[in-house]
């Protein structure tokens, strides 16, 4: 049996992950009848809050905390990857328009 | 770290994670899959710039990070289902089971009405490659969340530390996909 997170260390994380959701949706401003591209410190904050999402994600809710740091270092390195990707293709399309 | 001490003594590399290891390497896996096809649009995005941010238009954040909302506290419960089974609390655990089950069933709820409203101003697939890439990642999404909550109902009948530790893992595996595609399809702009 692996060492659990513990309920409040969940609850936090929760509020966390829900506070960066809203801060993601509010950072991306959801005026959509005045549509227009993000600025850039806007979608890099959409992208760390993502990030940092994701972390905590794997290490409380999956609690790969409890994992040997390879483990830790192979999914969080494949989240960086995979955000890499997302924040690159965006940063090519809008600096290339 | 000894190895007896390790969740899975006897799994090699794999011993150290959490659940049954083979989830692990399905959740590998699939995240590499999806990986891959985020790739895949980032490239398609760059080609036809124009075309994504005006298709992205139609798309409505407030359902995305609404459905981020209900998908991650859903995780939340499917968590504090595993506290309870390593309590032996086997009627609490099927309480978080349940709960977590329902707000799944919620996040298809949401995305339907969303794939309805779209479907009725004649949005579909084939409108064009971002709404390909938007059907289909959504839609593939959404399939893991089907299998996800028959894993669940399944754990949920067969109440064990590690069935109910390898089922949340996989949701929480969903969780992480779902977290990663709604910043790519709705807000990033």
């Amino acid at each position: 049996m692996t060492m659990l997170p513990g309920t409040r260390r969940l609850l936090i994380t929760w509020a966390t992950l829900m506070a960066l959701t809203v801060l993601s949706m509010v950072s991306a401003r959801l005026d959509q009848g005045n549509w227009q591209a993000l600025p850039l410190w806007s979608a890099g904050l959409v992208v760390a809050a993502t990030g940092f999402k994701a972390q905590r994600l794997l290490m409380v809710y999956l609690n790969l905390r409890a994992a040997t740091p390879a483990w830790k270092g192979t999914f969080v390195g494949l989240v960086v990857v995979t955000l890499g990707l997302i924040a690159g293709g965006y940063l090519a399309a809008r600096l290339g328009s | 770290m000894n190895e007896r001490a390790l969740p899975n003594p006897g799994w090699g590399p794999l011993s150290a994670l959490p659940g049954n290891p083979l989830m692990w390497v399905l959740i590998l896996s699939e995240m590499l899959v999806f990986s891959a096809f985020f790739a895949l649009y980032a490239a398609e995005r760059v080609a036809a710039t124009a075309l994504f941010d005006a298709s992205q238009r139609e798309l409505d954040p407030l359902m995305g990070g609404l459905n981020t909302l209900v998908l991650l506290t859903s995780g939340l419960c499917v968590a504090l289902a595993v506290e309870a089974v390593s309590a032996g609390r086997i009627r609490r655990t099927r309480q978080w089971l349940g709960a977590s089950m329902a707000l799944g069933v919620l996040f298809g709820v949401i995305k339907g009405v969303e794939y309805a409203g779209k479907f009725a101003v004649g949005i579909t697939p084939e409108t064009n490659t971002f709404f390909g890439f938007y059907y289909g990642l959504t839609a593939f999404h959404f399939a893991h969340v089907l299998f996800g909550l028959a894993l669940l109902a399944l754990v949920t009948w067969r109440t064990s530390t590690e069935n109910v530790e390898t089922a949340a893992a996989f949701w929480h595996m969903v969780d992480l996909i779902w977290i990663l595609l709604y910043p790519l399809l709705y807000l990033l702009r």
